[in-house]
């Protein structure tokens, strides 16, 4: 019987597939990342000046990503905003 | 003496300042551009704690059809008469692009984000990647 074979071949391949993924950064394999990475010790200090530190936060086209993507705290999210916002107007970002 | 003078004057607080420089002026010129606001801070109720020299950078997005600006930073005390002051002058100031000033509760003095390679620095990596 070979239809049978192929419908289930389709089904494996369709568990593998990107299907499963929320966004393009999140793997699944390793699962989601609960910790905020600017809270905490040994955290860097956001700041308008730190420009490498804000380019990870935002988009190639400048846009700033949404902390459900980065998984910022909200406290650290509107300080982020504000930095960004300030290097923009400077033209660092 | 009264009372309400005595407390404005005693109100202190920490601001940091960043001036962007047309891209066509000489180290001169920035120098007298230095002088001439850290004099118009001393004269109102302000001081100078740190000038830092940022460079020649490229700006992300074109301001006023330039493409690079010279930036130049303050770290200064002061109080509201300070800032506005500093701020009336700039407005007006033909050889500015931006400037920004912003209340911090901390001076951050050791760190340089926008520090640039000095000739032994470059030399160093050299030598190590050799």
């Amino acid at each position: 019987m070979p239809k049978r074979k192929n419908f289930k071949r389709n089904k494996k391949k369709s568990h593998n597939s990107n299907f499963g993924r929320l966004n393009l950064f999140h793997v699944p394999k390793y699962g989601f990342k609960k910790k905020c990475p600017l809270s905490g010790k040994n955290a860097p200090e956001i700041d308008y000046k730190n420009v490498k530190l804000l380019k990870k936060y935002i988009t190639e086209n400048g846009k700033i990503l949404p902390s459900r993507i980065t998984s910022v705290s909200q406290k650290k999210q509107r300080q982020l905003t504000l930095s960004i916002k300030r290097a923009r107007f400077l033209a660092l970002i | 003496m009264n009372l309400y003078e005595h407390t404005i004057i005693a109100k202190q607080s920490l601001y940091e300042h960043t001036i962007v420089a047309k891209q066509s002026h000489s180290a001169s010129q920035l120098d007298s551009l230095k002088t001439k606001y850290s004099k118009i801070i001393e004269e109102n109720e302000g001081e100078v704690v740190k000038i830092d020299d940022w460079g020649l950078l490229n700006l992300s997005h074109k301001i006023n059809k330039s493409k690079k600006g010279n930036y130049i930073h303050f770290k200064l005390k002061g109080n509201g008469l300070t800032i506005s002051e500093l701020e009336k002058t700039e407005k007006i100031d033909n050889n500015l692009l931006r400037f920004l000033t912003i209340k911090v509760k901390k001076f951050d003095l050791d760190k340089n984000y926008f520090k640039q390679e000095s000739s032994s620095d470059k030399e160093d990596w050299k030598k190590k990647k050799e």
